[in-house]
């Protein structure tokens, strides 16, 4: 602190630079306690105020009712975190040490699956492996009944891998090669490379996957409503309470209940990662091709087997999706057909447009903010950053249909009444994805120099120049990062924004959601591949822009 | 490139914080635009053309009906489909403030509910005269737009395989033959299914009547959490039978699958689709056109086309449908009051009834 005192910096800043370093922070301190934590607030309160008095009465029906549910809840999503944990780190480990060119595709793939379009998954399962499945009972001739926690299992697992495996494959982009070469010289083989050295540095990357499926898990609502039968979940009994029982409180109070195991698993991810700082030093420009490891032997061989039974499921069902979409059946023969494309025009009207213009928004102005944060949580160090950040995780793990729910009950009135605009939308995702940006940045961020940031300030800089002139073009990959995973992901968001949008300004994800709830199953498929194959071209284009920038330095 | 991030940053935080700002202002207009449309109605021909009118439907499949509202009158139409639950939930969110100018369509229990909360206006239209009393509120809170009737879906093929016989009435529902074969929704989620409840609860007395669920429930492994679930998984073939609105899309699927629409021999419970007007309004006068035009014989024809009804399940007299075969003499006498009033203590029993289905 004295040196800082002593910096030329610090005495030629001129009052206007600090003014306007003053105004960024204060503006996302605003930003995060009013978007962020406001919203939580509200539904918090609305769990214990009814009638305008505090009562407990809520809590007490809520503890007596659902604590089968809770529990339902609780083993699903550890199941789930389980095997989807397990599934991704054998097909991130096999694709990343495949040859490049099965490399592409396979990664194509999980582009490609990373959206699960919500409902059609499961009714795509049910039309596999259901009772008339086509697989279960047309191929290998018996009836299966696929409904309960298996299936709920199952679809989540298989829907939750391909994103998770994206994310280990950056994980393991980040680690330094060399090491499986001194292992490999050393005379350690492929599956002891892989076990000993390859999974442990993986370590931090494991456990922030299995903490997002296990909180993904617990929010789902839209899996369990199709194939879970008489089998409950918490995340299916809050959303019916809005959409079928008007019990606002009620909800409100199953959501806080569903908060309560994330923010537990979360707070640990929290401790545990204080010890682990093996993996921090993730190196973004170590890049080379050259596979070393090599698949062979048992161990590898078991990820690959593992891999392609998995990749095998994803294109079965993603084929099922693009199958019904092209198709209609008459007395139970199915024929080809552009019907289901053209009627689905009706719906579309302009959804389109405006899910692409809310996702481009979302990814610029989400980008900036996330950029914002790591910065005076990463460079300047700022005391009470850390709690900021903390809240602004906090969307990240608690189910969306809350943080919808927090939105329509904090903004409904004067002074910030944004109900039934376009806005509220555009906040929400904004907010709700927060974490995805930020947590991009301040790994870029992390790795810059701090040397560089304190020649700057001896050469006379203030802190506005730095970050405009030093840390923002260093950060560019994590720009790109960000407003990638910011559009996919408003662009397929439901959850949070069901309960915002007003007549007229419907998204895309809604008109799908609308559609498959009418029953229209096929029109619903066209929808979803329509948003699968938009992601899909944006994320192929960004990452090429990606790989582009790496080869700058 | 130097200055430009810099500028960028800056410009999108006040971009953010101007639009907030902005929001508070078109707020503060908008009040002063609703009291100069109330202004402008007290005389009687106020000009609507070009006034938008909020529309919640109960689904996508109405925009060509819109539409039509709007090359007659010049009357935007925006609209959302979204279920009378999750209607009333928003509505409450938002402490009455209405997120809509017309309600169209939905179960009437949830309109009977909203009229009791104080958050639907009155209007009686002209084009009403002619309706039966029991398609609307004496005092005109809602209107019915056509009668949503309870049938079942039947798929041959799963019969055949376990050599089931066919279904002709409620009470063949009980047969132990069918266990596990029959779907239902939730009667608290479907309107559909809590018009079969309390229909049938009128049709076979209270006593008789909750036996007869009893019995049923043990038939039935779940209840379906969505109002669409039975008719897609009795069609999928997951169930030889389920319980389902019967109308033309149902009809349409006897010629995708071996499956078949029964009418129960004993009674086809039914219930009026509410239309209403919220309160508050931002377009009354435009949605009081929107009810005239919706009760006018030719559009009530049209509405029967979309909504796939036969001439029976129309509120007007007169109006051609689909000739669906819907036997008229088998609707249930109902009381539709109970519909309403009789709402909580029914779904009580029947959750206690029939468990965590």
């Amino acid at each position: 602190m004295k040196i800082e005192k002593n910096r030329v910096s610090n005495k030629i800043g001129t009052h206007f630079l600090n003014f306007i370093d003053k105004l960024i922070l204060l503006t996302i301190l605003f930003l995060v306690i009013i978007f962020i934590f406001y919203p939580m607030l509200s539904v918090i309160s609305k769990s214990f105020i009814v009638n305008g008095e505090f009562t407990l009465d809520i809590y007490k029906s809520l503890l007596n009712k659902n604590i089968m549910l809770l529990k339902n809840s609780l083993f699903v999503a550890i199941l789930t975190t389980l095997i989807s944990t397990l599934l991704s780190i054998a097909v991130s480990i096999y694709i990343s040490f495949t040859n490049s060119k099965y490399k592409k595709i396979l990664t194509t793939i999980l582009m490609l699956t990373m959206i699960s379009p919500p409902f059609v998954s499961s009714l795509a399962y049910i039309s596999l492996f259901g009772r008339r499945g086509f697989i279960t009972h047309n191929i290998l001739g018996f009836t299966a009944n696929t409904y309960g926690w298996q299936g709920i299992v199952a679809m989540q697992s298989l829907g939750f891998t391909s994103l998770n495996a994206l994310m280990l494959i950056g994980v393991i982009n980040g680690i330094d090669k060399s090491l499986f070469n001194s292992s490999l010289d050393l005379g350690g083989n492929s599956s002891h490379t892989i076990s000993k050295i390859l999974i442990p540095l993986m370590r931090h990357g494991i456990i922030i996957v299995g903490l997002l499926t296990f909180v993904r898990s617990l929010a789902d609502f839209s899996t369990p409503i199709i194939i879970g039968g008489s089998f409950n979940v918490l995340a299916t009994q809050a959303y019916l309470n809005v959409v079928a029982y008007s019990n606002l409180p009620m909800a409100a109070a199953i959501s806080i209940l569903l908060f309560i195991p994330a923010i537990i698993a979360f707070i640990l991810y929290r401790i545990f990662l204080k010890d682990s700082n093996i993996i921090t030093g993730t190196n973004f420009r170590e890049e080379s091709d050259e596979t070393m490891l090599r698949i062979e032997g048992f161990f590898p061989r078991l990820l690959q087997i593992i891999s392609y039974l998995f990749l095998t499921m994803m294109i079965l069902q993603y084929l099922s999706i693009f199958i019904s979409a092209m198709t209609k059946q008459r007395f139970g023969t199915m024929y080809f057909t552009f019907d289901n494309i053209k009627e689905s025009k009706n719906y579309i009207s302009g959804s389109f447009l405006r899910s692409i213009i809310y996702s481009l928004i979302t990814g610029v102005v989400g980008s900036i903010i996330g950029f914002l944060i790591s910065y005076y949580l990463e460079i300047r160090k700022i005391k009470g950053m850390k709690i900021i950040d903390f809240i602004s995780t906090m969307p990240y793990i608690i189910p969306g249909t809350f943080f919808g729910l927090g939105y329509i009950l904090a903004f409904n009135k004067y002074p910030l009444e944004l109900t039934g605009t376009g806005l509220i939308v555009i906040l929400n995702c904004i907010f709700k994805q927060l974490p995805l940006p930020t947590k991009a940045s301040s790994a870029v961020i992390s790795q810059i120099n701090p040397q560089v940031t304190e020649a700057c300030k001896d050469l006379g800089a203030h802190d506005i120049y730095i970050l405009k002139d030093v840390i923002t073009p260093m950060s560019k990959s994590a720009f790109l990062i960000s407003f990638v995973n910011n559009f996919t992901a408003t662009m397929t968001t439901i959850g949070s924004i069901i309960f915002l949008v007003y007549p007229g300004k419907k998204l895309a994800t809604l008109v799908m959601f609308d559609a498959i709830q009418s029953g229209k199953y096929r029109i619903g498929s066209v929808i979803a591949c329509m948003l699968i194959l938009i992601t899909l071209v944006v994320n192929i284009i960004f990452s090429k822009f990606l790989l582009e920038e790496k080869n700058v330095y | 490139m130097k200055n430009t991030s810099k500028i960028l940053i800056l410009l999108l935080i006040f971009s953010m914080i101007l639009s907030l700002a902005a929001c508070q202002k078109k707020e503060a207009s908008d009040d002063e635009g609703e009291i100069q449309e109330e202004i402008a109605n007290e005389g009687e021909n106020a000009d609507l053309e070009g006034t938008t009118l909020n529309i919640v439907a109960t689904s996508e499949s109405y925009k060509e009906f819109f539409d039509k509202f709007t090359d007659e009158t010049g009357i935007k139409v925006e609209f959302i489909s979204m279920s009378s639950g999750e209607l009333l939930s928003r509505v409450k969110a938002e402490e009455g403030k209405p997120m809509a100018d017309i309600w169209f369509g939905g179960g009437l229990d949830a309109f009977m509910e909203a009229k009791e909360e104080g958050l639907l206006e009155s209007y009686i239209s002209k084009e009403s005269e002619d309706i039966p009393a029991e398609f609307k509120d004496p005092e005109g809170y809602w209107i019915g737009k056509g009668l949503t009737i309870v049938g079942l879906l039947v798929n041959k093929d799963i019969l055949e395989e376990n050599n089931l016989p066919m279904p002709t009435s409620w009470k063949d529902l009980t047969n132990p033959v069918y266990k596990d074969e029959i779907i239902m929704s939730n009667p608290a989620i479907s309107g559909t299914n809590y018009a079969a409840v309390n229909g049938l609860l009128q049709m076979m007395g209270e006593e008789e009547g909750w036996k007869f669920f009893e019995e049923l429930d043990k038939n039935i492994p779940y209840y379906a959490k969505r109002g669409k679930d039975p008719q897609l998984k009795t069609m999928e073939g997951e169930f030889a039978i389920g319980i389902i609105p019967a109308d033309k899309s149902a009809f349409d699927l006897q010629e995708e699958q071996n499956v078949e629409v029964v009418f129960p021999e004993d009674g086809i419970p039914w219930v009026p689709e509410g239309v209403a007007i919220f309160k508050n309004s931002q377009n009354l006068e435009g949605a009081k056109a929107f009810i005239d035009f919706m009760l006018s014989k030719e559009n009530q024809q049209i509405l029967a086309q979309i909504d796939g009804k036969d001439g029976a399940q129309m509120v007007k007299p007169g109006v051609e449908g689909y000739d669906l075969g819907v036997p008229e003499k088998r609707f249930i006498k109902q009381d539709l009051s109970s519909f309403g009033k009789d709402r909580e203590p029914i779904l009580e029993r029947w959750s206690e009834l029939v468990g965590d289905k």
